[in-house]
């Protein structure tokens, strides 16, 4: 397992964290990139790398509140883990799979760190928070998998104009 | 060591949960020793250099509104001190007259050049405020060295400002300590000089050159310039002499339009 790229991207979940995240808001949306990187590692990468990944993930996205460090690594690992075993055994060719099993994740993580930092508001933060943030994950997430999968490229891009 | 790495080899994805479940315990089971720990660790590895990073791009933010402020202030304090110059000449010369008309009142306006239209030297710009903002015809501009042009045409979100440098624009100027009056012109071959004044005038390099006032378009006493050489030949009616604007055209950037000035 190369390390390095795994490492930059934690960099680049930070970075997200600190300058991004508040500046990319759209209406109290924001986009979960932790949940988007490990979609993508769980999807393309091995069992292992993905375990990791989101125990990392975890422990940085818990560092911002310690309280919430344990189940910030429970929310990751175990539906990373989940969507890495749907992903080697089932046909996940087409892009809407994909989406289908990232907003599954997407939502158990956002609706767990929810119950667990306002049980009594929970309701209104699904329909206020929780789905435009899933809804807009998930377009970023479609843009990443159609880039992945070379339906878009620079040169189709530049073809554009 | 062998029968370690064999069982790790075969058994490297039970090892993995294993420790990974580990971990998780130690975090889970220790929140004031384990917990602390990891928190400090990824914030003064991930999130730190983030965060200076960010308070910098804001500390610089902040420099820069700061600097407009303070510019616009020394802007302010510079047309302050040069009417209370004015003012100060003015009271030596009419101190046995009593009751002086109040000094007039001006509200600066800050803008910013988008285009400046050059023909050797700059001789307009084009700034980004217009009518919308109480931009007129006419009303002066400025910057902190002194007087920088007029307002030549106004759009709704955009002004023409005519330069000093412009041939066109002349201005009536007033020697401040010997209180005589000509016309400052500009032109490509002379640069700027200043007209009208009698071959007797007591003027000398380094004299200041403000605003007189007359013309009802420029308000008295903004520096314009300094004198760079005064002479006169025998038998000549008129003075020639060179001048150098307190503003270097080259550089200006931050403008201010003076609106109001009613007495």
């Amino acid at each position: 397992m190369k390390i390095i790229p795994y490492i930059l991207y934690l960099f680049f979940l930070a970075l997200h964290l600190i300058i991004t995240k508040d500046i990319i808001v759209i209406y109290g949306a924001g986009i979960d990139m932790a949940v988007l990187i490990i979609t993508l590692i769980a999807l393309y990468k091995s069992e292992t790398t993905t375990l990791w990944f989101a125990v990392c993930a975890g422990i940085i996205l818990g560092s911002v509140r310690l309280d919430l460090m344990t189940w910030e690594i429970l929310a990751l690992v175990i539906p990373a883990l989940i969507v890495h075993q749907v992903g080697t055994r089932i046909n996940l060719e087409s892009v809407t799979s994909r989406l289908i099993l990232m907003a599954g994740f997407l939502l158990i993580h956002q609706s767990i760190i929810a119950l667990v930092i306002s049980g009594s508001d929970f309701l209104t933060l699904i329909y206020r928070t929780i789905l435009p943030g899933a809804v807009y994950t998930l377009i970023i997430g479609g843009i990443a998998f159609q880039i992945l999968d070379g339906r878009i490229t620079w040169k189709k891009i530049k073809a554009l104009f | 060591m062998t029968w370690f790495s064999t069982i790790f080899q075969k058994n490297r994805r039970f090892v993995s949960y294993g420790l990974a479940i580990i971990l998780f315990l130690m975090i889970a089971l220790s929140p004031r020793v384990v917990r602390p720990l990891m928190g400090n660790v990824c914030s003064s590895l991930f999130f730190y250099p983030f965060s200076e990073l960010k308070d910098y791009v804001l500390e610089l933010q902040h420099v820069a509104r700061e600097n407009r402020t303070l510019s616009k202030q020394l802007t302010e304090a510079s047309l302050q001190l040069d009417l209370l110059a004015e003012a100060k000449r003015e009271n030596q010369r009419l101190r046995e007259v009593i009751g002086f008309e109040p000094p007039e009142s001006f509200r600066l306006v800050p803008v910013k050049i988008v285009t400046l239209y050059q023909n050797i030297y700059p001789v307009a710009a084009v700034i980004n405020k217009g009518n919308r903002e109480a931009i007129r015809i006419d009303q002066p501009v400025i910057n902190r060295f002194g007087l920088v042009g007029k307002i030549r045409e106004v759009m709704p979100d955009f002004a023409t400002v005519t330069l000093l440098t412009d041939p066109s624009n002349a201005v009536s100027g007033r020697v401040a300590e010997t209180r005589e009056i000509g016309i400052i012109r500009f032109s490509s071959d002379k640069g700027m000089y200043l007209d009208n004044l009698p071959a007797d005038s007591d003027i000398k390099p380094k004299d200041l050159i403000i605003s007189s006032g007359l013309g009802g378009v420029y308000p008295s006493g903004l520096s314009v310039a300094i004198v760079d050489s005064a002479m006169a030949n025998r038998g000549d009616i008129l003075k020639t002499v060179y001048l150098k604007p307190t503003v270097d055209f080259f550089k200006i950037d931050e403008l201010y339009v003076l609106i109001g000035g009613e007495k």
